[in-house]
């Protein structure tokens, strides 16, 4: 464990052989790399179990793009949008760490109709709200100065949707939960003890989330991924 | 220690802020609606009728209506119906509440069950499955919201079962008739829109058969009652007689426009689908009196006439349930070709010949060929196809058109249109001022129900013509077979469906 670790601040991050990775689907690659955080942890945590271990509460700011571009632009004019949360991360000395985090994003727009990559505004309110809650296993670097603190994770995610319009009922509204997964990169500026301030760049992938239903625009577009790119800032206080 | 003291004031904070986030706000009690303050009051002021509605409560009610949309939700927050089995005790009734956050039980006047209160944020369907589930509990939901359903206050809407059959009553809920920059043109056989006498010549040999020894006949026109004043109209023109007034001779014409856009919700007779747009009565067809008189009948000419007419004078929608037999007819498919490019759509009659062999008729083998243009089967209140609606590959949609074999008079489509007693009198020169509302059938009804349909369409903003046909069909209701089949096309208009469109998900 130690070696590993070792080897990871040393620049030399974990990698399968290319040949291995690209006969795997997409979401089975995440899956691996889910296990391979859940391993270290669990790995770094009977050493560190005698030792302190450092909560952290924060809370964030951002901005996403999501990957169906094409269904979030007919709908609700732009596949890009504010998201805000917060969350807790539990920092082993080594400097391995598990988190929880929720945040949201909601849009307003209208419905449509979509033919040949046409979109037809039909002028019906709806809208989108999209709260993922996702467990995330990371290492934080201790390199260079040490108030600045990169970190590297991946988790996995439920990915909660709501689509509410004008005129439907109940039953036409939409209420589901995706299960995602996600690698996240950022680093962290310690400005005070218990304070620090981080940026981070999120990649998440929701496979068939979308794209099932005749009657959403999605399945025009054929895109099925809820998931994203997501830069944001946090305010993290704790160690 | 340090630690936990930090996650937890931090946890309080991020879940503070995301519930006040993601919630509504509670509100304070709110003051009652209402009081009466005195029941003494003047009395009203009778104004006598209103022809046009003053122009700023249009405005007021856009306004009001923008406002209100913005609450629009499904079902209320915070909240939801439980009614709890008698003798429920306060222990089992606590312990049911803290399962969904619940705060307060509330039980309101002239009801047999509670509201409870949740916290803010908690779903109320899922809070009311879990509920509903406890023994203590008879039922549990969530507080819906109930919207109004338009359904006309026509006196004769009740026999148009035709409407509900494609939820028109819901598709009044998000467009409620269209607007008058819509304009939709009859093509056909003129349609009953203006009134006067016209003075037929009657020396044709014919005519001479029909009025011995007179030179010519009065006729009486009156416009149909329920199709609204002369500002309905635009450009009317007649390729049958080659002059600006396309009277109807027959009524067929008449019954079809009807049932695009009678007058509705005026508290009289029937109601039709998109009954604010613009007519542009547009005569191609002489029929019956027009023969006797003119010996003039319509010919594929006058009908790529009459389209091509109709498009340069600004229509969007053409409806066209005429149709003949023999070979194809290039001069119509180049104006149905015209018609679909000038961003105009167009919707054929299928035909009603299918106990007569099943010919392919045209122009109703176009609609296959054209995007932006459908060829419209029929179907009866049972939902089975109309015995004399034509069926080929040349179907692509079906709509209600009546089977008054099966169900009898009333299975037919109920529109306005002449009293056929005054259009074939016994005696004497028929007459065009009085009207009935009478059931009629075929796929010339069933081609006014899409056209109604495609208008409504057009303004709720579907405006390219193959688009307008891709909705129809993609929100069809699948009748028959699965999937596309020579009988019922893609199945039957479901006109809610197709207004309401596509959302990002469903």
């Amino acid at each position: 464990m130690t070696l590993r670790l070792a080897s990871l601040a040393q620049g030399k991050p974990l990698r399968l052989a290319p040949s291995a990775v690209k006969g795997l689907a997409q979401s089975s690659r995440f899956a691996l790399a889910l296990g391979i955080v859940v391993v270290l942890v669990a790995l770094d945590g009977t050493n560190a179990a005698a030792q302190e271990i450092g909560f952290r509460g924060f809370g964030d700011i951002g901005g996403t793009r999501f990957a169906a571009a094409h269904s979030f632009d007919a709908v609700l004019g732009t596949h890009s949008g504010l998201v805000f949360g917060g969350g807790v991360d539990a920092v082993l000395p080594s400097g391995v760490f598990v988190g929880v985090r929720a945040s949201r994003f909601q849009k307003n727009g209208t419905r449509v109709f979509v033919l040949n990559d046409q979109v037809f505004d039909l002028g019906i309110a709806t809208t989108v709200r999209v709260i993922p809650i996702q467990v995330t296993g990371g290492y934080r670097f201790k390199v260079g100065r040490r108030h600045v603190v990169p970190y590297l994770a991946g988790g996995v995610g439920w990915f909660r949707y709501s689509e509410r319009s004008d005129f439907a009922d109940a039953s036409e509204n939409v209420e589901d939960t995706f299960t995602g997964y996600h690698v996240l990169g950022g680093a962290e500026l310690r400005m005070r003890r218990n304070v620090g301030i981080a940026g981070e760049a999120e990649w998440s992938i929701v496979p068939d989330a979308l794209g099932n239903d005749l009657s959403g625009v999605s399945s025009a577009f054929d895109e099925s991924d809820l998931g994203g790119i997501t830069f944001r800032v946090k305010i993290v206080l704790g160690r | 220690m340090h630690g936990i003291r930090f996650l937890a004031a931090t946890a309080v904070a991020v879940s503070a802020a995301f519930f006040i986030a993601t919630t509504h706000a509670q509100q304070p009690s709110p003051a009652p609606l209402r009081a009466l303050i005195s029941d003494g009051a003047l009395p009203g002021i009778d104004r006598g009728l209103r022809e046009t509605p003053t122009p700023g409560t249009a405005l007021v009610a856009q306004s009001l209506g923008d406002r209100i949309r913005q609450y629009a939700q499904a079902y209320l927050p915070d909240s939801l119906i439980v009614k709890f089995r008698p003798g429920t005790s306060p222990a089992a009734l606590r312990a049911m509440l803290a399962l969904v956050d619940g705060t307060t039980t509330t039980r309101l006047p002239n009801a047999d069950f509670d509201i409870v209160t949740t916290q803010p944020g908690i779903d109320p369907e899922a809070a009311a499955l879990r509920l509903a589930s406890q023994p203590d509990v008879e039922y549990a939901q969530a507080r819906y919201v109930v919207h109004p359903r338009f359904v006309p206050n026509d006196p004769l809407y009740a026999q148009q079962w035709n409407f509900p059959a494609i939820e028109m009553e819901r598709a009044w809920d998000i467009n409620r008739g269209a607007a008058s920059s819509i304009i939709v043109a009859v093509i056909d056989t003129g349609v009953a829109y203006r009134g006067g006498t016209i003075r037929f010549s009657t020396t044709n040999s014919l005519a001479q058969q029909v009025f011995p020894g007179r030179t010519s006949v009065d006729i009486l026109f009156a416009p149909a009652p329920e199709l609204g004043g002369a500002s309905r109209f635009v450009s009317p023109h007649d390729f049958i007689y080659n002059d600006d007034t396309p009277l109807d001779l027959v009524g067929h014409g008449t019954h079809v426009t009807g049932t695009i856009g009678q007058l509705t919700n005026n508290g009289v007779g029937v109601a039709g689908m998109a009954f604010n747009v613009s007519i542009m009565p547009v005569k191609v067809i002489g029929d019956l009196w027009d023969f006797v008189f003119a010996l003039a009948t319509g010919t594929d000419d006058t009908v790529a006439q009459g389209v091509r007419y109709a498009v340069d004078n600004g229509a969007k929608v053409l409806n066209m349930s005429i149709g003949r037999l023999g070979p194809p007819s290039p001069v119509i498919q180049s104006a149905v070709t015209y018609a679909v490019s000038h961003g105009a759509f167009v919707a054929i009659a299928a035909g009603n010949e299918f106990m007569s062999g099943n010919p392919v008729e045209r122009p109703a083998d176009l609609g296959p060929q054209i995007e932006g243009v459908m060829t419209v089967g029929a179907i009866g209140r049972n939902r089975q196809r109309a015995p004399y609606s034509n069926t080929g590959p040349q179907v692509e949609i079906v709509a209600p058109g009546g089977d008054q074999v099966a169900d009898g008079q009333t299975g037919g489509i109920l529109q306005q249109t002449f009293d056929d007693d005054f259009v074939l009198p016994p005696i004497g020169p028929p007459r065009f001022d009085v009207f009935v509302y009478a059931y009629e059938q075929g796929t010339s009804m069933a081609t006014a129900h899409v056209t109604g349909m495609a208008a409504l369409l057009m303004q709720q903003g579907i405006t390219d013509p193959a688009a307008i046909e891709a909705a129809i069909k993609r929100f069809a209701t699948d009748l028959g077979p699965a999937g596309r089949d020579d009988q019922y096309g893609n199945g039957l208009i479901n006109v809610r469906a197709a207004l309401r469109g596509m959302g990002l998900v469903r």
